[in-house]
C-alpha cells in the first residue's frame, strides 16, 4: 500500500497503459507493454525521480516497447538510429532481426524500439 | 435354597451385563491405531500424528497446505468408531525452491552484464544483488535489463559515478 502510494505518479501512468501493478509486500512490480519508447523512458525517469539512483530496492519496472513482428524497429545504441527489421522475438530479451544488408542476427530487445 | 438361586441368578444376569457391555465398549488405542494407519497411506500427511481419546480423535502435527488439513480431517472422520476429530494441525507452507530461478536468473545476467564489464552481480533466492560502478548514463539501460528478467528483487548496491 506504501508502495503504491510513493510510487503513484508511476503506477497511475503504468495503468493507463494497461501494464499490471503488483504490491508484493517489499516490492511493487509493474509489468506491461506500452506504445513508445519515449512512454517507456519517462517511466523510467519518474522512477529515477521518485526514487534517485533506483537505491531503494523496492520496485520491479519491466515495461516493453510493443514492436510487432515484421515491423521496423530503430536500433538506439547507434548515434545513426538503423532502423532495422524484427523477424520474430525469440523471448523477451532476444530478438531476431534483419538488416537492410539482408543479415540477420540476436539483438538485445533493450537496444531496440519500434517505429512507427 | 431358594436364596441362593435368585442371588446366583442375579449375579449370572450382572455378570452377561457386564460382559456383553465390555464387549461393546471401543478401545481407544485400536481406533487409533487405524487412524494412524489411514494417515500414514498419503505420503502428504507423513506429519501428521493422531490420539483417540473415547473415541474422539485429535490430530496434530503439520502439513504443507490447507487442503492437506481438512484432507487429514476427512480420513480419520471416515474412521470407525471415531466419534469427532479435533483438528490441530498446523499449515507450513515448504520453502519455496528457487534452484531452477536462480539459474534462469544467472544465465539472464551473463547476458545482461555483457556491456557492463564494471558491475557484478550475485544471485540468491531470486534476488538479483548488484555490486561495482556505473556511470550515470548507462545505469537505467542496465537496470532495464536485470529489471526485465523477472527477479524477485533487485537490490541495487551500485556506485554511480
Amino acid at each position: 500500500m506504501a508502495l503504491l502510494e510513493k510510487y503513484r505518479e508511476l503506477v497511475d501512468l503504468a495503468r493507463q497503459y494497461g501494464a499490471t501493478v503488483s504490491d508484493e509486500g517489499n516490492v511493487l512490480r509493474v509489468r506491461g507493454e506500452v506504445p513508445s519508447g519515449a512512454l517507456k523512458d519517462s517511466m523510467w525517469e519518474i522512477y529515477d525521480r521518485i526514487d534517485p539512483n533506483f537505491k531503494s530496492n523496492d520496485l520491479i519496472l519491466d515495461v516493453n516497447v510493443n514492436a510487432t513482428e515484421g515491423g521496423k524497429v530503430k536500433v538506439v545504441t547507434r548515434e545513426s538510429g538503423d532502423v532495422i527489421t524484427l523477424i520474430s522475438k525469440a523471448n523477451d530479451q532476444w530478438w531476431l532481426v534483419r538488416d537492410n544488408d539482408g543479415e540477420e542476427g540476436y539483438c538485445y530487445s533493450q537496444y531496440l524500439e519500434p517505429v512507427q | 435354597m431358594k436364596v441362593f438361586r435368585l442371588v446366583s441368578m442375579l449375579a449370572l444376569i450382572l455378570a452377561v451385563g457386564v460382559a456383553t457391555t465390555s464387549c461393546k465398549k471401543v478401545k481407544d488405542a485400536d481406533v487409533q491405531a487405524a487412524a494412524q494407519t489411514a494417515l500414514t497411506a498419503n505420503p502428504d500427511l507423513a506429519g501428521v500424528s493422531v490420539a483417540v481419546l473415547d473415541q474422539v480423535a485429535t490430530l496434530s502435527g503439520t502439513v504443507k497446505d490447507d487442503a492437506s488439513k481438512a484432507y487429514a480431517e476427512t480420513t480419520v472422520t471416515a474412521v470407525e468408531n471415531v466419534k469427532s476429530v479435533v483438528n490441530n494441525i498446523e499449515v507450513v507452507p515448504p520453502a519455496p525452491d528457487f534452484t531452477a530461478i536462480d539459474a534462469a536468473l544467472n544465465s539472464g545476467l551473463a547476458d545482461a552484464l555483457k556491456d557492463h564489464a564494471t558491475v557484478k552481480a550475485e544471485v540468491k533466492d531470486g534476488v538479483v544483488t548488484l555490486t561495482g560502478e556505473i556511470r550515470k548514463r548507462d545505469l537505467q539501460t542496465l537496470m532495464e535489463k536485470v529489471n526485465a528478467l523477472n527477479p524477485q528483487q533487485v537490490v541495487n548496491n551500485i556506485t554511480v559515478k
